[in-house]
């Protein structure tokens, strides 16, 4: 019940795909002049700062995707709705592009601020092990070719990924460290300036839009996918 | 039962591919490549050998994955062990002490005598060995955890290799200094406990 209603809701959202398109398109434009003509250079910095308007929307939705796919890891234990998995499957490529996205672009970043490629600090660590995490995610489901078995394997790969990140980044932060601390997520007073607040803000809003559309376009595929075989199965 | 069930392990694996041996001479032979790689100066060698013993333990558990629970599943033991009568809780807890004896023992037991040749006296070894022994019980759960979920599937040793490496890495990092003992012995408790959810979960998809 629960799945048919979902799956016809999955299907319906294609005559969204080019309003979803559209709005992608428009903010990265908008959020792009705003980043990088309207905005002011950093004081110090310069113009290399203006790599982190991709940089972290990027590294925050890898965070998110991981987070929202161990959730529906979570969701399937207790549903057990095989478009639960599907969901896991959509999201784990797009969320490893995005990491690859933070960790490239922190890395052309590093160069002119910190004068290395990269440097072994723990979030650039933690970073590139989050990488390795959707791998064994995704390699998971392309090498098992069972679907059935693939799905109750990943469920619970989903749920030790995430309770390994919190562990990971804590280890991590032991080790080694040089990334400056998060200055947004200091909600009181961000100690960044607002015109630069706000064009990061409008890249977060495009980057999830790019995510949105993606990830339907993926579910999409994947029921239909499914449905074929389900009718070759039967003819 | 439950001591049969380790004994059984322990027997097979002495009796078939002698894995006591295999495992320690496995970890040496590694240890013993670091003079080849850099260098013979015992100063340095000193500090290497530290963090190399990790890898070498890192790198025997990985060799152990196809054997943990494949062979049993193969052969069919697998179906006779579930159909014991005992919990599958009590059969990962032999399994882990099993796997534990046969891969990590020999290792702990082989490492003082292999640091005595990288200038190590005995009381310098001695929280290096402590904190390799908290950390291989944790190393242990971790490896069997997702041996257990990729069961009955060919060819696996590379994905398990990928997803494993990353869950050693705290693992390893706090190893290495051996003064946070008590959070190696966190994070050992921690993946005991999470193996005796997960194995028992994939025992009853397999059995089914």
């Amino acid at each position: 019940m629960i799945s048919k209603l979902s799956s016809s809701l999955f299907e319906k959202s294609h005559s969204y795909n080019s309003f979803l398109i559209f709005a992608t398109l428009t903010s990265f434009l908008v959020g792009l002049y705003y980043s990088l003509i309207a905005s002011p250079p950093d004081i110090i910095q310069g113009n290399s700062m203006r790599i982190m308007y991709i940089h972290v929307p990027a590294a925050w939705l890898s965070l998110m995707i991981y987070s929202l796919l161990a959730f529906s890891c979570v969701l399937w234990f207790i549903l057990r709705n095989p478009l639960l998995s599907l969901i896991g499957q959509s999201l784990a490529p797009i969320g490893a592009t995005f990491t690859l996205i933070a960790l490239i672009t922190g890395s052309i970043w590093g160069k002119p601020t910190w004068g290395t490629w990269w440097a072994w600090d723990s979030r650039l660590t933690s970073m590139l092990i989050l990488f390795f995490l959707y791998l064994a995610y995704i390699l998971l489901w392309k090498s098992v070719s069972n679907k059935d078995t693939a799905s109750k394997i990943a469920a619970a790969l989903g749920i030790i990924g995430f309770i390994n990140i919190p562990i990971i980044k804590f280890s991590v932060d032991w080790w080694n460290t040089l990334h400056q601390p998060a200055t947004i997520s200091k909600l009181s007073a961000p100690s960044l300036d607002i015109t630069m607040l706000v064009p990061l803000m409008i890249m977060m809003l495009a980057s999830m839009f790019f995510l949105l559309t993606l990830f339907l376009i993926r579910m999409r595929i994947y029921i239909i996918e499914q449905k074929i075989t389900r009718l070759v199965k039967t003819k | 039962m439950f001591k049969n069930l380790i004994l059984r392990d322990i027997k097979l694996a002495y009796y078939t591919s002698a894995n006591f041996i295999f495992t320690a001479s496995f970890f040496t032979l590694i240890m013993i490549l670091i003079p080849f790689v850099f260098g013979i100066n015992i100063i340095d060698l000193k500090f290497i050998f530290e963090g190399l013993i990790w890898i070498g333990i890192t790198l025997a558990l990985l060799l152990t994955l196809d054997r943990i629970f494949s062979s049993d599943f193969n052969d069919g033991n697998l179906d006779i062990i579930l159909g014991l009568g005992l919990s599958y809780e009590l059969i990962t807890l032999a399994k882990m002490i099993a796997v534990w004896v046969i891969n990590c023992l020999p290792i702990i037991f082989v490492m003082p005598f292999i640091s005595f040749i990288f200038g190590y006296n005995f009381y310098e070894i001695l929280p290096i060995g402590f904190n390799l022994f908290l950390g291989s019980i944790g190393m242990t759960a971790t490896a069997i955890a997702i041996s257990s979920l990729t069961l009955g599937l060919k060819r696996m040793i590379y994905l398990k290799s990928i997803i494993i490496l990353p869950l050693y890495i705290p693992f390893i990092i706090f190893g290495v200094d051996a003064g946070s003992w008590p959070i190696v012995f966190a994070l050992s408790m921690i993946s005991l406990v999470l193996l005796m959810f997960i194995v028992p979960y994939s025992l009853r998809l397999y059995g089914e």
